[in-house]
């Protein structure tokens, strides 16, 4: 995994890389990478799940309730007038 | 029945190992039991770090399900342990928190992600740590800590309040120094949640303890197993043996592909459960909000992510990308259909499977530090097809290597895990485990 | 040109797609929230049944293939409204694919239609930071994707229109207030298309489309190449502008949401029953009772409710005596009747029986009708509907040939309201004189 490739990743994790870093996590992912070549020898399979046992149907009516009051939740937030304060977004 | 217990040790105890990140200041509580959770199970009164520095502040003012339990059943949470950032590593040398120490040895690792979990279990006999397993971060540290830690089906136990790290992968289990620990809680956190929709497919544990008749041992599970380990397996495997379990030798090839599918599937979910750090709403909020917003996040996470986080969330965001995504994260889903099936088939003949837990005892801290990720992430070749494939498994002290614990594998069907804590019962019975000599 | 459109309605559940937060009548910004529509670590989602019921109840009225099996993935991307930092929605497996929608005859295609959440509100403040309502975060969403079938900018708004009338009768969707709706809208005028995105309104859809098939135009008489880009829309300006070139990358990198597992829908599919769309409902009636079009379609879009209380009523009548008093004194006091139709529907039934019958007069009728739907006392009302009745029915009388008139165009009774009105100088509601007009000259026809 070349550095172009790291360097477009981290930006699109929203990771602000040093140069170190990216030369290290170059290295890193290369090697990593490489082993999971493996996969590709893998057998396919027909079949996939989004979960190891089947996990299907479950449900919830359509009961509106509330277990913690709004203001709890926003004791610990920067808000300003009942909103909750976030950056720049323009 | 309510004791009363002395928790006045747990504070010089943490100060030598590095247990918990948060302690409770209270020296002394009348409970029916005391109990731990780890770092990353949301708890009322304590701060929910998941050992990373981004959630300092986190204190959600709710309690994760199994916690909630554990204090309905009469248990006093005593603190939350130290464990590997979101659950990244397998030595619990990734925490922001201090890095706990192995309790036969300080020079030595507790094992990970739930190291602080198993270091306590192994210190305080009666004691209950909760733990959290998304590739085998119960069953490593309890191995390398010398206790019994069961890692139940996934779905068992609702995750409902703990901190993501791989939404098919993660699930809550028990470390003790005593099995019957192991046999009385389990069922207690165990049960559906309709809060966590996984949890809702769970047949209901069976009360009675089936015993384990046979065992199966994969061959691939038994090379590159250090000389100490295999010693102690091999006698282990005579212990079985002398009790009247029937031991047999198979072949498992999907075994080899376990590890790169477990590391697709489990870093591509966390690197989406991990997009949510940005210095909003909770844990560190202290950026320049006239920042834009891309900039922003940026600079919260790049500051405050610890190392093997942001490898991870690199790894997890390249292979499920455009162009990547079928060569990757699709292809691992399907290899762990291949590896359910394998043992599937298997326990159509056999009750369990065994092997060694993890393939050495427990490093010293300068090796560890000289392992590059890639090695670290194959030390987990023994613990992650059980944990990919959801399938319920067991650690228990099955030796020791130059003093340092040795522990032995079960592995059993989903839902089984009345195989397993009959398992742990019977071993108990039939072995001697030493305890770490702890003078404070 | 070529339109197509990407809708996103809000669904009337009275939860939140994850969790159980109300989805309406908060009273304040960031009161309808809990951990799981804040993203919170620990929280988790679990499906609104009723949320996946309504969006198939959709997808049937389309007519889409619904497959066996859904399931929900999860799209990432960063951006201070969308808590977790990604959506969860549906990405390869919508309720819904290849339906179609006609637009009186011409067929509208749909390419698919599948469930969502929408995301907070954010607005940006004085010293540049933003400001955030999570109240929004959440709701279920149903998106309406079409191909580019759409000819005009008013072709579209009517599609829209229509679309609007037939899912708000078929899932009772409220008609304004809080649940809006948005397009993203794409247009080619040319080859290469444009995408407006988050455009709230038919009007705005309307505007948007116009101002960039003008736009695209211009560029292309000019000799030069449209690019296909994203476009915003300045609703104050009413223009569209493009979207900042993204120093910073999307890749949606979308995965399953295992935290939801999967849905075996076809069965619930088959189980819903669709009502009878209004347009269906207009034509049925001038078949079935004789309307003319004008009439089948002012009873309905009064109200569905009240074209099933005519029906109603021609049971227990015949098809004059409902028109009648349908067109008449119920369609004037409908509006303050409507929410506690449902209870006093049998009483007003009564009423009409016992008029068709005889037992009383029609001026009786009108009373306790008018009583009844509006809670006011019949004796106040008898004496103002009485004198009322005694005008019009004096100036019918000196004015015979009004109800030839009106035999031939029914404005003609405008003339006597008028008349009315000016001689009584507003002592009567006109929906009063429209009423009984309306009805004094049913009855002498």
């Amino acid at each position: 995994m070349d550095r172009e490739v790291v360097e477009r990743v981290a930006r699109i994790a929203r990771l602000n890389l040093t140069e170190e870093e990216l030369e290290k996590y170059s290295i890193d992912l290369s090697e990593i990478l490489e082993y999971f070549q493996l996969l590709d020898e893998a057998p396919e399979s027909k079949e996939f799940n989004f979960n190891p046992v089947e996990i299907a149907d479950i449900l919830r009516e359509d009961i509106p309730s509330m277990e913690i009051p709004a203001n709890e939740l926003l004791k610990k937030m920067k808000t300003y007038d009942d909103f909750i304060r976030g950056p720049r977004i323009s | 029945m309510s004791s009363r217990f002395s928790l006045k040790d747990l504070e010089k105890l943490n100060s030598r190992y590095s247990i918990f990140t948060s302690l409770t200041s209270e020296k002394e509580v009348d409970a029916e039991f005391v109990f731990s959770a780890k770092d990353n199970l949301a708890s009322k009164d304590f701060e929910t770090r998941a050992g990373s520095k981004i959630l300092e502040g986190y204190a959600p003012g709710f309690d994760a399900t199994p916690i909630k339990k554990m204090r309905k059943a009469g248990g006093f949470l005593a603190g939350k342990t130290n464990m590997d950032e979101f659950g990244f590593g397998t030595f619990s040398t990734n925490s922001a928190y201090g890095i706990p120490k192995n309790p036969f040895d300080l020079n030595r690792s507790c094992g990970g992600s739930s190291g602080g979990a198993a270091c306590i279990a192994a210190i305080i006999e009666d004691h209950v740590a909760l733990g959290v397993s998304t590739g085998g971060s119960i069953v490593c540290p309890a191995s390398f800590c010398g206790v019994f830690g069961i890692s139940p089906t996934y779905g068992r136990v609702s995750r409902y309040g703990l901190v993501d790290y791989g939404n098919s992968l993660d699930k809550v289990g028990i470390l003790s120094a005593k099995a019957a620990n192991l046999t009385k809680y389990l069922p207690i956190i165990a049960g559906k949640d309709p809060k966590d929709p996984t949890s809702c497919v769970q047949p209901e544990m069976r009360k009675n303890l089936r015993k384990i008749k046979s065992v199966a041992i994969p061959k691939e599970a038994i090379e590159g197993i250090s000389k100490g380990v295999m010693e102690s397996f091999r006698s282990a495997l005579d212990v079985l043996k002398s009790m009247s379990i029937d031991v047999e030798y198979v072949n498992m090839p999907s075994l080899k592909y376990a590890i790169p599918a477990y590391y697709v599937i489990a870093t591509s979910e966390a690197s989406t459960n991990l997009a949510r750090y940005c210095g909003m709403r909770y844990g560190q909020q202290d950026g320049d909000l006239a920042l834009k917003f891309d900039d922003y996040f940026s600079s919260i996470r790049s500051k405050y992510f610890g190392d093997e986080a942001k490898r991870r969330i690199l790894l997890g965001t390249f292979t499920r990308m455009v162009g990547y995504a079928d060569r990757y994260y699709n292809k691992a889903l399907q290899v762990r259909e291949i590896i359910i099936v394998e043992y599937k088939n298997i326990f159509k003949t056999h009750d369990a499977i065994v092997t060694p837990t993890m393939p050495f005892v427990s490093p010293r801290f300068d090796e560890i530090s000289k392992m590059s990720a890639l090695q670290s992430y194959k030390a987990d070749f023994l613990t992650v097809p059980p944990n990919i494939s959801g399938t319920p498994h067991l650690s228990v002290p099955c030796g020791y290597s130059d003093g340092m614990p040795v522990g032995m594998q079960f592995i059993a069907d989903h839902w089984n895990e009345d195989l397993l804590l009959s398992a742990a019962t019977e071993w108990e019975k039939a072995f001697d485990i030493r305890h770490p000599e702890v003078k404070l | 040109m070529r339109i197509g459109l990407e809708v996103h309605v809000q669904l009337p559940t009275k939860s939140k797609m994850f969790c159980s937060c109300p989805t309406t009548g908060a009273d304040a910004p960031n009161t309808h929230i809990c951990p799981t529509c804040l993203g919170m670590p620990g929280s988790r989602p679990s499906l609104n049944k009723k949320a996946l019921e309504l969006g198939l109840t959709i997808a049937k009225m389309l007519k889409c293939t619904i497959p066996e099996t859904t399931w929900f993935s999860r799209k990432t991307y960063f951006y201070p409204d969308l808590c977790k930092h990604f959506q969860i929605t549906q990405y390869d497996t919508p309720i819904g694919e290849k339906g179609i929608y006609y637009l009186g005859k011409k067929p509208i295609r749909i390419t698919r239609v599948h469930l969502e959440e929408d995301p907070g509100k954010t607005k940006r403040i004085g010293d540049g930071s933003s400001l955030i309502d999570y109240n929004r975060s959440g709701i279920p969403l149903v998106e309406i994707v079409t191909e580019p079938d759409l000819s005009s900018p008013a072709e579209a708004r009517q599609f829209l229109s229509e679309l609007l009338t037939e899912i708000r009768y078929t899932i009772d969707l409220p008609e304004d207030g809080e649940r809006s709706v948005r397009c993203d809208c794409n247009i080619s005028v040319g080859t290469e298309r444009c995408e407006v995105k988050n455009v709230t309104g038919l009007k705005n859809v309307e505007r948007c489309l116009t101002f960039e098939a003008i736009r695209q135009t211009k560029v292309l008489k000019a000799g030069k190449t449209i690019e296909r880009e994203t476009r915003h829309f300045d609703e104050e300006r009413k223009v569209t502008m493009p979207a900042r070139k993204k120093e910073f990358e999307a890749d949606y990198g979308y995965i399953g949401e295992p935290d939801l597992g999967i849905f075996h829908i076809a069965s619930i599919a088959e189980n819903i029953k669709l009502r009878e769309s209004p347009l269906n409902m207009a034509v049925r009636f001038q078949k079935d009772y004789e309307l003319d079009e004008k009439t089948a379609k002012q009873i309905i879009t009064t109200s569905m409710k009240m074209a099933e209380l005519f029906e109603k009523i021609v049971k227990i009548s015949d098809t004059q005596t409902a028109k009648t008093w349908i067109t008449g004194t119920i369609s004037a006091y409908w509006k303050e009747f409507e929410p506690t139709a449902e209870e006093k529907t049998k009483d007003l039934i009564s009423i009409i029986s016992e008029f068709y019958v005889k037992k009383i007069t029609d001026t009786e009728c009108n009373i306790k009708l008018k009583a009844l739907m509006t809670g006011k006392d019949p004796a106040e009302i008898t004496e103002t509907s009485s004198d009322l009745d005694k005008l019009i029915n004096s100036f019918l009388d000196e004015n015979q040939s009004i109800l030839a008139d009106y035999r031939k165009n029914d404005k003609a009774a405008n003339r006597i309201i008028g008349s009315v009105m000016k001689q009584t100088g507003g002592k009567y509601s006109s929906a009063d004189i429209v009423a009984a007009t309306k009805r004094l000259i049913d009855i002498r026809l």
